[in-house]
């Protein structure tokens, strides 16, 4: 499993894809794809979206299945929670869950990449 | 050594001041707790919080505002969290240092760092959501960041957690002498 992170607009995508050859083509958008396209997927972008879906619905992310189904897969998530504490609840608790989803998917991450203007640093790696 | 944790909400960063305390060795631990509980989400915070640090030998010590008149004398390493908690306080609540708020912090993270042998200082960034926020937000964004940029001036070591992963600015976090 890969994390890829970074602010928004930053090419982590494009990225991601040049970085571990995959077509975009064969990449899920986790703000339109069918939930189960993450257990299938080579490569996931908008993950924190996913997640946002996954509150909406009222389901949680299990990182036992992620890892049983489609442990090869690479995420691509917006770092969120560099900014002021939101005023409406749902975003501060969607905040919250994507950091503490991304951090128990960093821990089981083979290789965590942080993308700024584009150039990623591999910031964990083994 | 004064160290300075920083990084994003939900990153990891309190578990990651919490191992450095750990491995600071086995002196008598003090944690001061910044968060005032104003309502049920806070409390459930300062639940989730307390249970981390259950069993890792802390005492807590509760501070909203007024950190320099904070006694901690006796205490080997002390874990002050979160800055951004405290620098709130003191803008916003009744008795706080109100316009001050830089002063009387940096007055009150000296006295402490007089007192003990380590201070772990766990703040927060909120500088990059390209929101414009209202003037007394911004103040607080100021007041904040300029706190941030004194304390890593002042400290031996600083790291930025990303998602569980140190960041190391400045330092060696793993020099412990």
């Amino acid at each position: 499993m890969i994390l890829v992170t970074g602010g928004c607009f930053q090419g982590k995508t494009a990225y991601a894809c040049e970085t571990f050859g995959i077509r975009r083509e064969e990449a899920a958008d986790g703000a339109l794809c069918p939930p189960e396209e993450l257990y299938r997927t080579k490569l996931l972008y908008h993950f924190h979206e996913y997640i946002r879906r996954l509150m909406e619905s009222g389901q949680e992310f299990s990182m036992e299945r992620l890892k049983r189904e489609n442990p090869d897969v690479v995420l691509v998530t917006n770092e969120l929670g560099y900014g002021v504490v939101p005023v409406d609840r749902f975003d501060r608790e969607y905040r919250e869950k994507t950091g503490r989803v991304c951090c128990r998917i960093a821990e089981e991450a083979a290789q965590v990449h942080r993308v700024v203007c584009g150039i990623g640093t591999v910031i964990k790696d083994g | 050594m004064l160290y300075l944790i920083t990084g994003g909400s939900g990153s990891g960063k309190s578990a990651y001041a919490e191992a450095v305390v750990q491995r600071l060795g086995n002196t008598p631990r003090l944690y001061i707790a910044t968060m005032y509980p104003f309502d049920g989400e806070c409390r459930e915070r300062i639940r989730r919080h307390r249970a981390m640090r259950a069993e890792k030998g802390f005492e807590t010590l509760e501070c909203y505002t007024g950190l320099k008149d904070a006694e901690v004398s006796g205490y080997g390493t002390v874990l002050l969290e979160c800055m951004s908690n405290l620098a709130a306080n003191e803008l916003y609540q009744e008795g706080g240092a109100g316009r001050q708020c830089v002063e009387a912090v940096l007055e009150g993270v000296r006295r402490i760092r007089e007192q003990c042998v380590h201070l772990v200082i766990v703040t927060n960034e909120i500088f990059s959501d390209g929101i414009e926020y209202d003037p007394e937000t911004r103040r607080y964004q100021q007041d904040l960041a300029v706190i941030n940029r004194e304390l890593a001036s002042m400290a031996d070591v600083v790291v930025e957690v990303v998602y569980s992963i140190p960041l190391v600015h400045k330092g060696n976090p793993e020099v412990t002498g």
